[in-house]
């Protein structure tokens, strides 16, 4: 039952690739060998692309003695869809804090496009901030403002003007399915839909990186699904995804690189994983 | 192109803020109104106190020199081209006995006094304005060894009068300085705690403000316009309600007290403006500024 309807949205997924333009699948096109194309294709990560995210021997203690994070390496190639999985309170989300560079490592390296998150100015970060889309699991939706005001916001807050602004809203909202609900606010929209914004809103300045919270955390299953095959769409289109999430369902349907963290330390790294591990080891359930 | 578009944000983002919020805004505007009239009438006192203190300083700077009356004329004189001659002197006038009894008869004040002279009891004197204050009791001094001088009353200066009167002026600037202190301590936490407020009203959109990738100054702005906007519209209200009460004020004043030389000074209008404009919008910015620190890191 459910692996039909992968196929039906895998195939549904292809069919729109052909039509849907926008810088960011032109980019990506522009940056794809064919091979890398084919790839693409059957939805497969290259892992020869070259790194976008490396996380080398990186270790995390808060101020408070908690060690979130011990000697954690990875490498996210360009293009790559990563889950982390695993336990709450495993490190997951200090892994994405860090990756946004909310917070810093203690010790290690992170590098993301070939520059190193520890050492970056202060000055610098929120230039760096516009290369990532970040999508969490409350939304982050502003309430006063309309659909078309919360996707806008990020290009207001880089000082775009406006008519660049109006069309790429027009396509971000088009990408999520959500065009003709502009003037609406968010308080009258469900929480699938809530969470397209936040993902148009993410989407809409063409960033090469998309970090994902727990994106289908508040959602039930049907939606969580859709919301997941636009990140597969957005991926597709030459977004690297790193999602941390608890969906074990959608994890084990899409079988794509999985990364489960537990007690601070990458336990198991996949290709084509599943949310607990294959092997016979007792698992402690998350769901 | 970039900075217009952003400060265009910035400028609807602290509009937007202020009506919101107005209670808070109000009351913010309020406070700094009533601080900054505080600050007005302590620059116009001032103003009004250096006004007086120059009159009195026209007058102080003069001091006679009594000459006894066996003085021959030539030694007067000489002496008369010796003060001349000195850098601290401004001008020298000999006042001839006839003409001090004249000048005493014309005063009005003299009237039933002058009635009972006999005679010509006044001595001849020599009036000198001297260029600076401070100069008054070296140049008295040698006035006393010039042997022409009247040895029982040689010379007239209100000595004693001046170095109190500056003193006095010295304290109020002092306190004038102390209370500006306290005003613009208070207006800055005001105006910081208002801006506490609309942060936390907005505290959702910096959230996402920041992770969407804005600069700091990005953030603050706003924030900083909000505060410049609360600053300067209480400026502005003070700063009328001063310039309507100030030439009402000043008659009351110059009536009551008449040997007060208070006048009303127009040309101090403008640099009082001036002086609230700037300031309330400065108290503004740096109110603004210091309360939404914390919050604008990165």
């Amino acid at each position: 039952m459910l692996l039909e309807r992968l196929e039906a949205s895998r195939l549904e997924l292809l069919g729109r690739l052909s039509y849907t333009a926008g810088d960011l699948a032109q980019r990506a096109r522009r940056r794809l060998t064919s091979q890398q194309k084919t790839q693409l294709m059957v939805l497969t990560p290259d892992f020869t692309a070259r790194p976008v995210i490396s996380f080398q021997h990186v270790w995390k203690r808060y101020p408070t003695g908690t060690e979130a994070l011990r000697d954690v390496n990875l490498v996210v190639p360009e293009g790559d869809f990563v889950f982390l999985v695993g336990p709450s309170g495993a490190g997951k989300s200090t892994l994405v804090r860090l990756l946004i560079r909310e917070e810093k490592p203690t010790k290690g390296k992170i590098f993301v496009e070939g520059v190193e998150l520890g050492r970056m100015k202060r000055r610098q970060l929120p230039f760096y901030r516009r290369k990532v889309g970040l999508v969490f699991q409350d939304f982050k939706l502003l309430p006063n403002l309309t659909i078309y005001e919360n996707v806008a916001f990020a290009l207001r807050v880089h000082g775009q003007p406006d008519a660049f602004i109006r069309t790429r809203v027009a396509e971000a909202l088009d990408t999520v399915g959500l065009s003709g609900k502009e003037l609406t606010y968010p308080a009258n929209l469900s929480g699938g839909e809530q969470q397209r914004v936040a993902i148009a809103r993410a989407l809409v300045h063409a960033p090469s990186m998309i970090i994902a919270d727990e994106p289908t955390g508040n959602l039930d299953p049907a939606t969580a699904w859709e919301i997941m095959q636009l990140f597969m769409r957005i991926n597709a289109r030459g977004a690297t995804v790193v999602m941390a999430t608890h969906n074990r369902e959608i994890v084990d349907l899409l079988r794509r690189r999985v990364v489960a963290i537990d007690a601070g330390q990458i336990a198991r790294d996949d290709r084509s994983g599943r949310y607990h591990d294959d092997s016979s080891k007792p698992q402690i359930r998350a769901q | 192109m970039t900075i217009l578009r952003n400060l265009r944000f910035a400028l609807n983002s602290a509009w937007q803020s202020f009506w919101r919020n107005l209670a808070v805004s109000l009351a913010a505007v309020v406070s700094i109104t009533l601080i900054l009239i505080l600050a007005g009438v302590n620059l116009l006192v001032g103003h009004a106190f250096s006004q007086v203190l120059d009159g009195f300083r026209e007058k102080v700077s003069e001091m006679s020199i009594n000459v006894a009356d066996d003085t021959p004329l030539t030694s007067v004189y000489a002496f008369q081209q010796q003060l001349q001659g000195d850098p601290r002197v401004a001008t020298v006038r000999f006042v001839t006995k006839e003409e001090a009894l004249a000048e005493f008869v014309r005063d009005p004040n003299n009237a039933v006094l002058s009635q009972q002279i006999q005679g010509n009891p006044l001595d001849a004197k020599l009036e000198v304005r001297v260029r600076s204050l401070s100069d008054v009791a070296a140049v008295d001094s040698m006035a006393r060894q010039w042997p022409g001088v009247d040895p029982t009353d040689p010379t007239n200066y209100q000595g004693e009068f001046v170095t109190r009167m500056l003193q006095l002026s010295q304290w109020l600037g002092f306190a004038g300085i102390g209370l500006m202190t306290i005003l613009v301590i208070v207006s800055i936490v005001i105006v910081m705690n208002t801006i506490r407020t609309a942060v936390y009203h907005r505290r959702k959109e910096i959230e996402v403000m920041k992770l969407v990738g804005a600069t700091e100054w990005f953030v603050r702005g706003p924030f900083v316009l909000e505060g410049i906007m609360t600053g300067v519209i209480a400026a502005a209200i003070a700063l009328s309600l001063l310039v309507i009460a100030y030439p009402p004020v000043v008659s009351r004043f110059s009536a009551d007290i008449t040997f007060i030389p208070l006048t009303y000074d127009p040309t101090f209008i403008s640099s009082l403006a001036r002086d609230l404009l700037v300031g309330g919008a400065l108290l503004g910015a740096l109110g603004s500024y210091i309360g939404v620190r914390r919050f604008v890191r990165l």
